[in-house]
């Protein structure tokens, strides 16, 4: 605290607060509240009846859990193939699209599309696509001569098609995202390079790339807390099966809580996925190098 | 500027990547619509049928008719432009209080709001929802929130937990600012207060910002599948996206009117796409920028 600001004006403390009780009021009520209460319902058997302290218990199951074991590992392969794959085919497409290009507005709507469009919805596409004797994919593999495959009912298939699908959905957000960091590096740059004899893909890997680390960075953060929250897909296209194989943690509180109501346990399962969170957000934080 | 083979071979390939990018994006778009209109035996045959024989307009009409989807739409409608509204007023009210008054603790109530912002509803699913259900005299509720529903399935608990909304709150402070500060003094020498400050001149040159914001709050809002789903139950508070969630639920998949009805669903977001993929855009960007 070096600039020891002007005294505070009593009447505009006043005003400040009187503006901000209505946002303050449900910011208290249902972000401050519910974690506060998260932590609290993890140490209880609560079940919509009736809640008992019940210590650690609920943690020490959490590990002996084979369904919320297999929601870990495979939100985890989930996320990190998500990310990898939306910031590479993000930052690819962003740079063959930063140019003068004819069709660009066409190009760029049409990507953004999948995202303005809700995960529901996307849902229903794939799953369409993806039936094993009526979905187009298997219908074009027998055209072909090869056999269907049923894509959302083999374990080795499941959770790569989930995958697939949220790219599928979210590369026009990263497109437009790289594409806005990229037109904000100085034309000087790349002239410089021009003349310094530097070919596309050199500017591209010596230019582009380390110009827009920061872009890079957001996008890969936000796609990887993104990730930690995949629930929809699964609830609407696989259940979570086959045997596990697809099943997230924010499915599994799902499960746990809204099928079972076994709501102590959901909330030691939620307890975890704020870590994770948290963990995420502080490496953002101590890592970001704030854009400004 | 003479252009090298590399150069050269670097423009093809990339060219054909966007080619492809295309493709993959806009095949199953151009898929959906296709089996939308087609008939079931088409959708049955080995053939692909991406021209559909005869345009079966009928799939929408059978579609919106299995269900009540006047009903699914009015609550969807009523739910988003409620939240959109209300939460609005509300983050521009704050930004504007952040950005320009100056108080003992904004700092510090500023980043507790920043980090609200980081925590996604999904952790807070089991309180959220135990805490609507808890509301004193709602749902059949005593004065202490026990022994009835709450606010579950009702119209109220499916705004509530949305209005708050951080994002908004740090959208709005930025845009306030970049406001000169001469605006402020030239406010109180005509004798304006704080709120009339806030009413008369800044909400006014509020359009940008807030066309983002709604753009972006109604997408989201609309599109919500999560809370609808643990917060109603029955058909009569069925949101759209519920309903078509819960579409094929029921015995052999009709594919071509599920498709029908995947395109109606997402019908308010595509007008307002269209209409203001600008703001759409802009609001996607301003939240990517950190300040």
């Amino acid at each position: 605290m070096n600039t020891r600001p002007l005294r505070y004006n009593r009447r505009d403390t006043l005003a400040a607060w009187l503006m901000l009780t209505p946002f303050l009021i449900f910011f208290a009520l249902f972000v401050v509240y519910p974690i506060i209460m998260n932590f609290y319902y993890s140490f209880t058997n609560y079940d919509l009846n009736r809640a008992k302290w019940v210590g650690l218990k609920n943690y020490r199951r959490l590990f002996k859990d084979t369904a919320f074991i297999m929601a870990l590992k495979n939100t985890s392969i989930y996320a990190l193939f998500s990310v990898l794959a939306l910031t590479i085919l993000g930052f690819l497409t962003a740079s063959a699209l930063n140019r003068e290009i004819r069709g660009l507005r066409f190009i760029r709507t049409l990507m953004i599309f999948p995202y303005a469009t809700s995960m529901t919805a996307v849902s229903m596409i794939w799953l369409m696509l993806l039936d094993p004797s009526t979905g187009l994919i298997n219908k074009a593999l027998r055209l072909m001569g090869l056999s269907g495959v049923d894509w959302l009912f083999t374990v080795r298939t499941a959770l790569p098609c989930l995958i697939f699908v949220n790219i599928w959905k979210n590369i026009g957000y990263c497109m437009l995202i790289f594409l806005a960091g990229m037109q904000s590096v100085p034309v000087e740059i790349y002239e410089a390079a021009t003349v310094d004899g530097a070919s596309e893909g050199q500017k591209l890997v010596h230019v582009t790339a380390p110009m827009v680390r920061p872009v890079t960075f957001f996008v890969s953060i936000t796609t990887l807390l993104e990730s930690f929250k995949t629930f929809e897909q699964v609830k609407l296209m696989t259940g979570g099966d086959p045997l596990y194989s697809t099943t997230t943690i924010v499915h599994q509180i799902y499960q746990r809580g809204f099928t079972e109501f076994k709501m102590g346990y959901a909330a030691a399962m939620s307890v975890v996925l704020l870590l994770i969170v948290l963990i995420v957000t502080l490496i953002n934080v101590r890592f970001g190098g704030r854009a400004e | 500027m003479k252009k090298t083979k590399a150069d050269r071979r670097f423009r093809v390939l990339s060219a054909l990547f966007v080619t492809l990018l295309c493709l993959m994006t806009g095949f199953p778009l151009v898929m959906t619509i296709s089996v939308s209109l087609q008939t079931m035996s088409e959708v049955y045959s080995p053939d692909l049928n991406l021209i559909p024989d005869a345009l079966q307009f009928v799939n929408y009409k059978t579609a919106m008719t299995t269900g009540s989807w006047a009903r699914y739409f009015q609550n969807s409608l009523t739910v988003t432009v409620i939240t959109v509204v209300i939460s609005l007023v509300i983050n521009a009210m704050s930004g504007f209080v952040f950005a320009r008054i100056p108080f003992r603790g904004r700092e510090p109530l500023f980043m507790l709001i920043l980090i609200g912002m980081m925590i996604p509803a999904q952790v807070t699913l089991i309180p959220v929802f135990l805490l609507i259900r808890s509301v004193p005299f709602a749902g059949g509720n005593n004065w202490l929130g026990q022994g009835g529903t709450g606010l579950i399935n009702t119209y109220a608990g499916l705004i509530i937990p949305y209005i708050a909304g951080s994002f908004g709150v740090f959208l709005c402070r930025q845009f306030y600012m970049g406001f000169p500060t001469e605006l402020d003094d030239a406010a109180r020498i005509d004798g304006c207060g704080r709120l009339g400050q806030f009413f008369r001149i800044y909400l006014p040159l509020s359009g940008p910002v807030l066309a983002s914001l709604a753009v972006l709050k109604f997408t989201g809002t609309w599109n919500e599948y999560t809370w609808p789903l643990v917060m109603t139950s029955g058909d009569a508070m069925k949101t759209v996206q519920l309903a078509l969630g819960a579409f094929r639920n029921e015995g052999e998949v009709f594919w071509n009117q599920l498709m029908a009805a995947t395109l109606v669903s997402g019908v308010p977001i595509y007008l307002l796409f269209f209409f203001a993929q600008k703001h759409f855009v802009s609001g996607l960007l301003a939240g990517s920028v950190k300040g």
